[in-house]
């Protein structure tokens, strides 16, 4: 046909199948391109939305690469003059980017210093061998170390521990199926719960911090941390125990396991001095965000951790460059270029208007509805897309919709970390899903519960415990 | 040299798709490949579940699929497909070279086949098999039966060598060989084939030639024929079968459950199997046993 082999149509073909979610995406957007701008929103306004939804269906179904996505956003804000091409590079990098390369990079050099073996017996000697303390000291454990170090950081080393104590317990897996699962998801859904405890808990945090700043508001990680952790710890016990409740283990306790964990992590190599420097780098990066944030911004602390790493020769570049995922870093540039200009060409404030029309009286009357609208907004997008990429996109909007942009900023920031009801939803859970001991109807028996107790919950305590501290 | 790609999944399912694989493999004296296609990870996560995988090293555990490669390993040593020397040294894990992308690879010694690669991917389960079989030329890929229709699509649109589909095969059942033979350019490679697999389960032949009217032509008279002479030859004892009717529904009733099917692939143009399908396709996605479409 038209001189095509049959080798090149069917290439062709094969093509299409799997580019098919991109083909529908560009015919969407250039569907709504030929729709006439909306009233009330500016021609770069209306067309800096068309890109945010082709962006985030391109992004939930992964039809090209993800630094392609990337490049799509760049080119498309200059062709569709959204901005000058000097523009659009200047909205691409920004301290939330730099905290996201740093914090990427310092989860190369944490996780290649074998702190795991360390913490198994921390989690050991304070939880004994009953399965509940167990599970609470996994959910524990993996929360507290997750608001400094980053959820996927924390599920990377807390995956082996979790999977050798399920293993020594027993070496069929269906004996312990209950048991996997609920050391699994304290592990994933302990690293979620506490990344919102601080600033640097995740990206998505940092991007809401730049976005406080743009609009000349301004909170220290101390004070994230006063207004944030006390729900981390409210949340631990309820979702251990939704975890027990719906994985029931096989075992009340874990002699056999316990004592045979403690074993093996003896045996590994002592604490060396190395250890310890490297520890005290993290420690001088964590207090770095403590005490110096608010001037040099987190992603200017974490570059220097990674660079402290670097020279101290923990890492090598080559380990940096080859485990850090440099198309990600390139597509949260990309989500925060998008946002910037979400916000500049006024179609921020235009959608937060429609919601605000659209749920006007019950707003006025009922101020908790607005808290409410949010959080299942952003954990709707979360779940599908990434936490980080939700904050980038929806902070803008939610930023427009009430006068505390503080509080509605927190509750945006805080319910992207509800990842919960997919294995794809959050890195933690797709970390816990690749050792294959969990799968993905485990994630929706579970998730909606966790998910549900975590909105009710975040939405009483911003509604009670900040204005108390108010 | 013949090469046939088995493709397996897990140690529950995939018993009878290595089963049927290696007795083909052995009848051809192939060389065989074995491949585990595991499940995709999120291009978002991929790093981070790369780096966690390098930590659960440090504590002995195998990376995903590395069990199903071990009971492959331990199924071919079983049945003798391996040579001793290896089965003594057991399953040598640590020789799993990494060789690009998601690909990983170790090499068995084989006896009665030629020699046996197990071999690791990640990720769309078309894609991956599309691309090894691209970059290796297999002549045949056999994979296990699927609930997903578009899978049958997928691997005969797709897939560039024979598929053979190891649909409910029963190893306790007695069956025979189903020969769809036409005037199609793809007959003369499916009875060609269908000759070496019925000589590998040791089974008769059922010659089926359908024609939609009463009349059957020379073209589908003289293919029925050429067929049988093949078997013959072969020493296969086969039996000629004419029916009229719709090909597909006529293949499918005939096969039942009792019969392995082997018929060429549609030369259609590829657009118009596309969109409308073919012969072979719907054969693939109806029948209760398994198929063989020769390319």
């Amino acid at each position: 046909m038209l001189g095509f082999s049959q080798s090149s149509l069917t290439n062709f073909l094969f093509w299409l199948t799997q580019k098919k979610w991109f083909l529908i995406t560009m015919a969407l957007g250039f569907i709504l391109f030929l729709f006439p701008t909306p009233k009330g929103l500016t021609l770069e306004g209306y067309r800096i939305i068309i890109i945010v939804i082709t962006t985030l269906m391109m992004i939930i179904t992964e039809p090209i690469p993800l630094p392609a996505i990337a490049l799509y956003v760049i080119v498309f804000q200059v062709i569709f003059g959204i901005d000058d091409a000097n523009g659009v590079a200047h909205s691409f990098m920004n301290d939330a980017v730099f905290f996201i390369m740093g914090s990427l990079m310092l989860s190369v050099a944490i996780i290649k210093q074998g702190w795991d073996k360390r913490i198994a017996l921390g989690i050991i000697s304070l939880t004994g061998h009953k399965t509940k303390n167990i599970v609470f000291g996994f959910t524990a454990i993996s929360a507290f170390l997750s608001s400094f170090i980053g959820e996927h950081t924390v599920a990377a080393l807390m995956l082996p521990i979790g999977m050798t104590l399920i293993r020594f317990t027993s070496q069929d897996k269906q004996k312990v199926r209950g048991l996997s699962a609920v050391l699994l998801f304290a592990i994933a859904y302990g690293a979620l719960i506490g990344s919102i405890g601080t600033p640097s808990g995740g990206g998505r945090n940092v991007i809401m911090m730049s976005y406080f700043k743009d609009y000349g508001l301004s909170i220290s990680y101390l004070d994230w941390m006063i207004k944030v952790y006390p729900l981390v710890l409210i949340q631990i016990p309820l979702i251990s125990w939704v975890l027990i409740k719906s994985f029931i283990p096989e075992y009340d306790h874990l002699d056999t396991g316990v004592r045979k964990l403690v074993v093996q992590v003896a045996n590994s190599p002592e604490m060396t001095g190395r250890n310890t420097i490297a520890a005290i780098i993290f420690l001088l990066v964590f207090l770095g965000w403590v005490f110096l944030s608010e001037t040099i911004g987190l992603g200017t602390i974490a570059l220097f951790g990674v660079f402290l790493y670097l020279i101290a020769g923990y890492v090598s570049w080559e380990d940096l460059s080859k485990n850090t995922h440099w198309g990600v870093i390139l597509l949260f540039g990309a989500t925060i270029s998008l946002g910037a200009h979400i916000k500049e060409t006024g179609a921020a404030f235009w959608l937060a208007q429609n919601v605000v029309n659209l749920f006007g009286n019950l707003m006025n009357n009922f101020p908790i509805v607005v808290d409410g609208i949010v959080v299942v907004m952003t954990t709707t997008l979360a779940n599908v897309l990434s936490s980080s990429a939700t904050v980038a996109v929806l902070g803008p909007i939610t930023l427009n919709l009430i006068e505390d942009q503080i509080h509605i900023g927190l509750v945006t920031a805080i319910a992207s970390a509800f990842g919960y009801f997919t294995a794809v939803a959050a890195p933690a859970c797709t970390i816990v899903y690749s050792s294959g001991l969990v799968n993905a109807k485990d994630f929706l028996k579970v998730g909606w519960k966790a998910g549900i107790l975590s909105m009710i919950l975040l939405i009483i305590y911003a509604n009670t415990y900040w204005l108390l501290i108010n | 040299m013949m090469k046939i790609l088995i493709a397996v999944g897990s140690k529950e399912f995939s018993e009878p798709t290595l089963r049927v694989g290696m007795k083909i493999a052995k009848a051809l004296n192939a060389l065989t490949t074995i491949v585990d296609v595991g499940e995709k990870t999120s291009k978002f996560n991929s790093k981070i579940v790369g780096l966690t995988q390098e930590r659960m090293d440090s504590w002995e555990f195998d990376r995903p699929g590395i069990d199903v490669l071990e009971w492959a390993f331990q199924f071919l040593a079983d049945h003798n497909y391996i040579s001793p020397k290896m089965v003594d040294a057991g399953f040598p894990k640590n020789t799993l070279v990494h060789t690009g992308g998601s690909r990983s690879e170790v090499f068995l010694k084989g006896t009665v086949c030629e020699d046996v690669q197990l071999i690791l991917r990640n990720g769309n389960i078309i894609e991956e098999l599309r691309d090894e079989v691209k970059i290796r030329k297999y002549d045949i890929t056999i994979i296990g039966g699927s609930r997903k229709r578009r899978m049958a699509h997928d691997l005969v649109q797709y897939i560039d060598s024979s598929i053979f589909v190891v649909n409910q095969f029963n190893p306790n059942q007695t069956y025979r060989l189903l020969l769809a033979v036409d005037d199609s350019t793809g007959t003369k490679g499916a009875v060609k084939f269908g000759a070496r697999v019925a000589q590998a389960f040791n089974i008769d032949v059922d010659i089926l030639t359908v024609s939609k009217v009463d009349k059957f032509g020379k073209g589908y008279k003289g293919a029925a024929e050429k067929a049988g002479k093949l078997m013959g030859k072969c020493g296969i004892n086969y039996q000629n079968l004419y029916r009229v009717g719709d090909p597909s529904e006529i293949i499918k009733k005939e096969a039942g459950d009792n019969h392995i099917v082997v018929m060429g692939a549609s030369s259609k143009n590829p657009l118009i199997k596309f969109f409308k399908g073919s012969k072979p396709l719907k054969v693939m996605e109806d029948c209760h046993c398994p198929v063989l479409i020769v390319k």
